[in-house]
């Protein structure tokens, strides 16, 4: 039997963060929405003009109106699949391409930061949530730049000499242990 | 769809991840358009009257209801197609949401100085590389921490032997972490 006290209690989270789906969603259902609009237009009046072309005719070979319109219903509703589909489908890729974009940079500033470029900002691109955590990003690494660059200019100035041997004691201690805060 | 695999340790995000949620969108919107068939279809398929006036009397008063007809057909469509793509949204993308969400709360941490440990997301969860890349940084960071540790602590075993001895290695040690600590810039 499975002890659910040892499972991890975040594997069935779903995140929600407007500031990433909301957009999304957004897009999404505006394109829902233009192809419904777009549909209602082109449907309204060209049943219109069907039916009033099917009353003039006269010969009334169907039992529904819907025996009329059925083929114009067919195609109107595989356009209006189609379209909203390949406009999502191009909306799923862009946001794809914007997520590889953006994480990517995020990725390769990480990987410059262990080589030891801490300065080069990270600029993640256009979407604003990804610009936020590359900021994030960018204020870690500089923290950890700020902190070795005390701690390197403090090595310099006790190397340099000239401090009293109690003083450089203290500073040597004080100096091992903000080096032991880099990276806790 | 050749994305950079910045990591170099697999894509950022997987092609079954991008082709499920075409997928899952296909469905999606086939399952609306079907729903609008059927509005459609029910609402039109009444029977015609029997006789040639009466027939073509339907047809001709079909017009004026036709418009509200289609209007609440396709808002309903639009409704319901919309509550299922977002909801499907937040499902999808919170396998990127929930990493970056991650990603945040561990460099909040690191920030305030809270011991960070090695970051793993979800398995199924995008952006894995992210994590790597990250754990890759902290790890280069402690390597280099404890080397100027190591060479600090070497320095004070000379204090052992006379104090100019050991002012002279400490400070030798000093100038050496100094410019280990050149590397970054």
């Amino acid at each position: 039997m499975k002890n659910r006290a040892l499972q991890p209690p975040w594997s069935r989270i779903r995140y929600v963060t407007p500031r990433f789906q909301g957009p999304a969603v957004l897009a999404f259902a505006a394109i829902i929405a233009t192809g419904g609009a777009i549909f209602w237009k082109l449907v309204d009046s060209e049943f219109q003009r069907v039916f009033l072309h099917a009353a003039i005719r006269g010969h009334y070979a169907f039992d529904s109106a819907y025996d009329i319109i059925r083929d114009l219903l067919a195609w109107h509703l595989a356009g209006l699949f189609v379209g909203v589909f390949l406009t999502g489908s191009v909306l799923v890729l862009l946001l794809v391409a914007a997520t590889r974009h953006g994480i990517g940079k995020a990725v390769d500033s990480l990987r410059a930061s262990a080589d030891g470029d801490l300065s080069t900002p990270t600029g993640t691109g256009p979407i604003s949530e990804f610009g936020r955590f590359g900021e994030k990003i960018d204020a870690t690494r500089s923290d950890t730049l700020a902190s070795i660059l005390k701690i390197r200019s403090e090595a310099a100035a006790l190397a340099a000499g000239g401090i009293s041997p109690e003083e450089f004691r203290l500073r040597w201690d004080e100096l091992k242990h903000r080096i032991r805060r880099i990276a806790p | 769809m050749s994305g950079p695999e910045a990591a170099g340790n697999g894509p950022l995000i997987h092609r079954r991840y991008v082709f499920g949620l075409l997928l899952r969108l296909c469905v999606n919107f086939a399952g609306g358009v079907g729903i609008l068939f059927v509005i459609l279809y029910f609402t039109l398929s009444r029977p015609l009257p029997g006789d040639y006036a009466e027939v073509f009397h339907a047809l001709r008063n079909l017009s004026p209801f036709l418009r509200p007809i289609l209007a609440v057909s396709v808002l309903v469509y639009a409704l319901l197609a919309c509550g299922s793509t977002s909801a499907l949204c937040v499902y999808i993308l919170h396998k990127v949401a929930g990493p970056l969400y991650r990603m945040e709360l561990v460099l909040d941490q690191y920030r305030s100085g809270t011991p960070t440990r090695t970051v793993s997301f979800r398995s199924g969860d995008q952006i894995q590389p992210l994590a790597q890349a990250f754990n890759l940084w902290i790890g280069t960071l402690r390597r280099d921490r404890l080397r100027w540790l190591t060479t600090m602590k070497d320095a004070e075993r000379h204090c052992l032997q006379d104090e100019a001895t050991c002012r002279a290695q400490m400070e030798e040690a000093l100038r050496k972490v100094a410019e280990d600590m050149a590397g970054y810039h």
